[in-house]
């Protein structure tokens, strides 16, 4: 094992005739998405190193319920393989700080049957200087910032953590996104602040915004330029019994939706306000759609979102497990909303100038799921 | 020739053996602890157990935890809670 320049720790390592054995060499290892890999060779890996604020050695991501830790070194492996130029690093490392938060809870999203994509939102200067896409097809093909950068979270799950399909990781069905959901905001397009702004942040810093994403539902509505017609569409796709939790949304406005809501003043609050207002079923619906498990009667947080805006208040008895699922008085007339509050839903905004076509993104599980987290990209 | 590096952390550490505590010689008159794991039937298991249980020995206070989510760990108020008052403690997941 030969001592790397710079005489640190040597790296494990596997010597290859070429780069074509050495892709090959990368899938008979079970080192990759499916797709090939760029081969990470020390050079590579050391131009990737040095384009972060972080040694080799320092721990990015620790997974506490296996503990693993993720350092700079094995992120900056994976971002080479990922396909990564040195610059976008420092994106890679920040967003693997935002998964490692505490409160993200990501054994949950990594591993669990719903199958969620780790999306990342990225605002400030470094958008530009990267050429991140926050225009045209930002959730699909061709761009290699968006691409690679969200490539890189994959592969450092699959890499790092052993989240291979049907072994730690055990979506149900997953989603395309797992390959990668990055993309940039469209601050010049939102109504509203930059989401980094809105989060605490400067508008001259750089930051990256995580959530564990179920696919995308495409809104969509040309008809209307009106907000209250508009959102309904949005609160439509929120409440579907299928989405249904008190989890937490992302809504991605298109640039045609967002100046809508630009024209007609609606703030960031009054828009997240209404959306939370109106994506609601009734208990009976919920309970006709088999929605309502007898063990949410366990979960005081479950019974208070189930029973937050009924208008006799919380039930003074529970139903029994065994009447749970049936309809009874007074269901027609309890409004359950799509997660806990307005602040459960993140506005952002992003896609073609042409088109009204818009998104929403609802979380993984039938819960809480995990939070928003926002980490500044040290530069 | 070129050399490629290992993208994988390696085989996980292996498990850090610590003591066992002391098994209850019976579960009679004892508190029984029942952690469920944040799913949705895991209390339910827990609570057949228990039944199950209760046709072999006289268990005296069954003291209940369920986790809001599966993927935190037990709040430290709760480990604190069954381990200081209880005898043995079940834990399930169940979906």
């Amino acid at each position: 094992m030969a001592a790397t320049p710079r005489g640190r720790t040597p790296r494990d390592g596997i010597d290859v005739a070429d780069p074509w054995t050495a892709i090959e060499t990368c899938y008979a290892k079970g080192w990759t998405d499916g797709l090939p890999v760029v081969p990470p060779t020390e050079s590579l890996v050391d131009a990737m190193l040095a384009a972060g604020t972080w040694a080799p050695s320092d721990v990015l991501l620790h997974e506490p319920v296996r503990d693993r830790a993720v350092t700079a070194d094995k992120a900056a492996i994976n971002a080479v393989m990922a396909g990564c130029l040195p610059e976008y690093f420092p994106v890679v490392g920040a967003a693997l700080q935002a998964i490692g938060d505490p409160s993200f809870m990501l054994h949950g999203p990594a591993t669990s049957t719903g199958g969620s994509a780790l999306m990342i939102v990225v605002n400030g200067p470094i958008r530009e200087r990267l050429g991140l896409n926050a225009k045209a097809n930002l959730f699909g093909p061709g761009n290699r910032a968006n691409a690679t950068i969200g490539r890189s979270l994959r592969l450092v799950l699959l890499n790092c953590l052993d989240c291979r399909p049907g072994v730690l990781d055990k979506s149900t069905q997953g989603w395309a996104g797992k390959y990668s959901l990055c993309f940039a905001e469209d601050e010049a397009a939102s109504p509203w602040e930059p989401l980094h702004v809105s989060r605490g942040f400067a508008a001259n810093q750089s930051t990256v915004t995580v959530f564990a994403a179920e696919s995308g539902h495409n809104v969509l509505s040309h008809g209307t330029a009106d907000p209250e017609q508009l959102l309904a569409c949005f609160t439509d796709a929120m409440a579907g019994l299928g989405s249904m939790s008190p989890g937490r949304t992302v809504i991605v406005f298109a640039p045609e939706h967002a100046a809508h809501l630009r024209a007609a003043g609606w703030t960031r609050q009054q828009t997240q306000a209404w959306l939370y207002d109106h994506a609601w079923r009734t208990l009976a619906d919920l309970k006709r759609g088999g929605k309502v498990e007898p063990a949410f009667y366990a979960s005081p947080a479950l019974v208070d979102w189930l029973y937050h805006d009924a208008p006799q208040g919380r039930p003074a008895a529970l139903p029994d497990a065994g009447d749970v699922a049936g309809v009874q008085d007074g269901d027609e007339t309890v409004r359950v909303h799509r997660g806990l509050g307005p602040e459960d839903i993140m506005l952002t905004v992003g896609g073609g100038d042409a088109g009204g076509h818009s998104a929403f993104f609802p979380s993984w599980s039938r819960g809480r799921s995990v939070p928003f987290v926002t980490k500044e990209i040290p530069q | 020739m070129m050399r490629i590096l290992d993208p994988t952390l390696g085989p996980p550490p292996a498990a850090v053996a610590l003591p066992r505590a002391p098994r209850p010689h019976s579960l009679s008159g004892v508190t029984l602890g029942l952690l469920a794991n944040g799913k949705s039937n895991g209390m339910a298991l827990l609570d057949r157990l228990v039944e199950r249980l209760g046709e072999r020995h006289d268990i005296g206070n069954v003291v209940r935890i369920a986790k809001t989510n599966a993927s935190a760990p037990v709040s430290d108020r709760d480990a604190e809670m069954l381990a200081g008052r209880c005898a043995a403690v079940l834990t399930a997941i169940g979906d």
